[in-house]
């Protein structure tokens, strides 16, 4: 009962909010709605210009900002040219940037941030290994100090941890019984409006189908 | 319940969905290469798309009146023009100018070597120093595997491009580090005092630096220190040669790092065979401080303090007294001090300031001869920079080196004490100059005075780099140097002036899919360098600037990380052909640290299978000159090639323990550094000489590394890998 009214009271908030600004909604639920037909670095680009021409009018909101530096991520891991990887990498880090001044409590900033850093990590791991998990750990340390719910950086973390194991001689699959936990409770993590971060229960999926 | 809103939303805005406007174009660069992922939209809105493949965009629009249109491209100058909306279809072309971006403009690279991490063309870096099989985890080791350098194994220190070592300087945190090498006994390869753990960058520059660097001949090495460690640690270091602790504790925005160590060469070296007899193994003990701390959200403060002692007894022959042995004991004890801070003043000033104190002390006995010396060095230096634009930066700073030396000798019916104090106070302004993205040039000056020397220099630096494609590039570098004479000649002596040499650096680089090959020619001219005139050593009228020399070469590197699966190599060649008239030289000749040909080739395999990092190195030095008194040819003789062929392994046994290997000259090469000879002739006139040996053929280290942090899980992988 208790839930239901407060997944009711999210979502009074957010429709409140959205009828604030309307043009914002439907604008980043159109472009959120492209997310799934993106299938190279150019569609991305393009999806990331979107956001950007939607941050630039909406100052004060984290979304397109948040959206943008994520596509910039996706970017630098499909592309092959580790220059090009960077030069994609640190348009993300500007907006992770401004993002954590903006909204510095934010968790899902800080899984942002985490996820920039394995993306500057995995550019040149021999040469960035130690410096960067260093920093990406630090991040997702933060985003679960923020909300120890948060299923994204459960999700890192998980990955992160079943990445280092394969190296160390440790079992990846000792892992599994925590990635069908997370499948399991994903849903019960409500994100704050229909814009907000809602991704990964797809790559939870792929790491609990691995383990059969 | 998203699609209703959508839909609820649409319903709102399509009631004015009357007069459309369709904006198209073209966006090309300004030679007309079309540019696609442009981004296209009108100021304020949220209209707009991304140009296509053939940089073509279009997109319809319910604004109407008088808009502004922006095309904007990462990396290039935003296009914008008014647009008047009428509901019918505007067409554009719209060439974009590529940006002025500092980071993605031509660097000069002759004459060096940088290893930063988001830098494009990374030769060295730390990882490389810990992983390169010869270097066995000395700094200034694995230098020797780049180009520019000859391995001069009786003496373990940097000798750069037809340059004597003591022509290199090296910096932390942008301070000099007076005594960086360990003290050993004549004619025994030293180490580097510090751990390349330690480092998280540097710079190795072989020949026309900045005006920002003096008091160098050759080469500087700038090493930078770690910034903020991710979280509180432990490491632990066991090796054959000794042990060591290292706890890191973290507070808000700081940090601080306490190290023990212990080295005692005594059980290693009564295993394995050595060519010299110890009477008291090598010994000694460290200990560090440092501290981070950041002082701002730009600004960074560093500190570091060590204290080591060292001692040893080794027994050589003595060749004045019919070979018989004679012990030579030696105690150093070196205390080194160095802080820095970094930071913004205001929106465009950048300071650095730096400071660093040694003060070491050699203790040395050798039959009746007992010798006590003391450096003590202070060197202080700011740095000030200021962009006038993206295009002008002007750099600017003042240092201040001092340094006291004193040297106390007792023979059984003579005692000498000298000293010296010398202040070198010295200024340097640079700018640099970007014409555009492909052609830069810096130009500086730098002046000094030293007022135990009474003498001023100016020196100029200039140079150039300028971009041929995305991944090559021409520099080239040019500058007069100037250094004071060696300490010890200023013991006895203030009439001479500093040692010059003049740089003529030229480079070509290209840089592509992680290969890396560069070519640099170089030349070289040395002046006023000290002679010995033949007179006794303790009259200051002994000595004088008027010898000379040359040194000239060429550099080959070749890097390639990408063609072998899990493989890195690079392979390394260098040319020197060098004379000089100085010191005691009774003509020009080929000084003795110098070999014509010098290679290394070094290759690292990453074993994903057995979690292990494998190395090999070769190195060879073609033969050296060196002097034997009995003969009338000075320098005319030669020393055995250099070879020496060595392996590393490193295991990750555990994600937070490594078990570390090395063997150096595994396959036994025979290497001799020529012949020592007795200072005065024997009955026959001859001067008796014994072949200058390396401590042991081959070296063996074994290791192992453990990192412990709260939550057990530090990550060693990525240290080895």
């Amino acid at each position: 009962m208790k839930k239901i009214i407060l997944s009711l009271a999210v979502v009074l908030v957010s429709l409140v909010s959205m009828a604030q600004k309307p043009e914002y909604y439907q604008a980043m639920g159109e472009t959120l709605g492209q997310y799934a037909t993106c299938k190279s670095v150019a569609d991305f680009h393009a999806l990331g210009n979107k956001f950007q021409m939607i941050a630039n009018v909406e100052k004060s909101e984290w979304l397109p900002l948040y959206y943008h530096a994520q596509c910039y991520i996706l970017m630098s891991f499909m592309e092959q040219d580790a220059t090009k990887k960077d030069g994609y990498l640190d348009v993300a880090e500007k907006s992770v940037t401004s993002l954590l001044e903006m909204v510095p409590a934010e968790s899902e900033v800080s899984v942002l941030q985490a996820f920039y850093l394995v993306g500057r990590l995995v550019v040149n791991p021999m040469e960035r290994g130690q410096e960067y998990s260093g920093l990406s750990g630090q991040a997702l340390g933060k985003a679960l100090a923020l909300d120890a719910s948060n299923p994204r950086a459960q999700l890192l973390k998980l990955q992160m941890d079943m990445g280092s194991a394969q190296f160390t001689g440790q079992d990846p699959k000792s892992f599994c019984p925590q990635a069908k936990e997370l499948l399991a409770n994903w849903d019960n993590f409500k994100p704050k409006s229909p814009i907000h971060p809602n991704w990964g229960k797809d790559q939870v999926e792929g790491v609990v189908k691995g383990c059969e | 319940m998203k699609t209703a809103v959508i839909i609820i939303t649409s319903l709102l805005f399509s009631l004015n969905v009357f007069s459309q406007t369709v904006v198209t174009g073209k966006v090309t660069q300004e030679k007309g290469e079309p540019m696609p992922g442009a981004n296209a939209y009108l100021q304020g809105t949220y209209d707009g798309t991304s140009s296509g493949e053939n940089g073509e965009f279009r997109f319809k629009t319910n604004k109407t009146g008088t808009q502004t249109l922006l095309v904007e491209f990462i990396g290039y100058e935003s296009f914008s023009q008014v647009v008047e909306l009428k509901g019918d279809t505007i067409r554009l072309h719209v060439k974009l100018k590529e940006a002025f971006n500092e980071l993605n403009a031509v660097t000069i690279t002759a004459g060096t070597f940088e290893a930063g991490d988001k830098k494009q063309a990374v030769t060295i870096t730390p990882i490389d120093m810990l992983t390169t099989a010869g270097a066995v985890g000395d700094v200034f080791g694995a230098l020797q595997s780049l180009p520019g350098t000859t391995v001069n194994g009786e003496s373990g220190r940097l000798f750069v491009k037809g340059g004597d070592s003591d022509e290199s300087q090296t910096y932390i945190d942008g301070s000099l580090v007076s005594v960086p090498y360990n003290s050993s006994a004549p004619n025994l390869a030293t180490r580097g005092r510090f751990s390349p753990w330690m480092f998280k960058g540097t710079i190795f520059s072989t020949g026309g630096y900045s005006a920002e660097y003096g008091q160098a001949l050759s080469s500087v090495l700038l090493l930078s220190t770690n910034d903020m460690p991710a979280e509180d640690q432990l490491d632990l270091s066991l090796l054959s040669v000794g042990l060591e602790v290292a706890g890191t504790k973290l507070w808000k925005n700081g940090a601080v790092t306490g190290t023990l160590s212990y080295n005692n060469l005594a059980p290693y070296m009564s295993l394995a065979p050595q060519n010299y007899d110890w009477g008291k193994y090598p010994e000694s003990a460290t200990g560090a401080v440092s501290v981070r701390q950041k002082t701002s959200k730009t600004g960074m403060f560093k500190f570091y303090s060590s204290f080591d002692n060292g001692s040893f007894t080794l027994s050589q022959e003595n060749l004045d007294a019919a070979g018989i042995p004679i012990d030579y004991r030696l105690k150093n004890g070196n205390q080194f001090l160095n802080a820095s801070w970094n930071d913004k003043l205001g929106e465009r000033w950048s300071v650095n300031t730096a400071a660093s104190f040694t003060n070491n002390t050699d203790d040395i006995q050798f039959d009746q001869t007992a010798v006590a010396k003391q450096t003590q060095g202070t060197h202080l230096k700011s740095v000030f920079s200021y962009p006038f634009s993206e295009k002008l930066i002007l750099k600017m700073g003042g240092e201040l080196f001092s340094k006291k030396f004193t040297q106390n000798v007792q023979m059984p019916d003579e005692t000498h004490d000298n000293s010296f104090l010398n202040h070198t106070f010295s200024g340097f302004t640079e700018a640099q100059i970007y014409a555009s993205t492909k052609f830069v040039t810096r130009i500086g000056g730098r002046v000094e005075y030293s007022d135990y020397l009474n003498s001023f220099t100016v020196s100029p630096r200039l140079s150039a780099a300028y971009k041929i494609t995305d991944k090559s590039q021409f520099s080239a570098a040019y500058g007069w140097f100037y250094q004071n004479p060696v300490d010890d000649y200023l013991l006895y002596t203030a009439l001479l002036k500093p040692e010059r040499a003049d740089h003529y650096t030229f480079s070509f680089q290209s840089s592509a899919n992680q290969r890396t090959i560069r070519v640099e020619l170089y030349y070289k001219d040395y002046k006023e360098l000290v002679k010995l005139t033949g007179g006794e050593f303790y009259l200051p009228t002994s000595y004088n600037n008027s010898g000379s020399g040359y040194a000239k070469g060429v550099d080959l590197f070749w890097r390639d990380k990408k063609s072998i699966k899990n493989g890195d190599y690079w392979i390394s060649y260098s040319y020197v052909d060098t004379k000089r008239d100085y010191r005691n030289f009774p003509e020009q000749a080929i000084p003795t640290f110098s070999s014509k040909h010098n290679l290394s080739v070094v290759y690292k395999h990453w074993f994903g299978n057995l979690r292990s990092l494998a190395g090999v190195n070769f190195r060879y030095s073609s033969p050296r000159v060196f002097n034997d008194p009995n003969s009338t040819v000075f320098n005319g003789e030669k020393m055995l090639a250099y070879r020496s062929l060595d392996l590393s392994w490193s295991f990750l046994y555990r994600q937070n323990i490594i078990v570390y290997g090395a063997v150096t000259n595994v396959l036994d090469f025979k290497n001799e550094f020529g012949q020592r000879y007795s200072n005065n002739p024997d009955a026959n006139g001859r001067y008796p000489g014994a072949a200058i040996q390396p401590g042991s053929n081959q070296f063996y280290v074994l290791g192992c590394f453990i990192t412990l942090t709260r939550k057990g899980n530090a990550n060693q992988l990525d240290k080895i890998e």
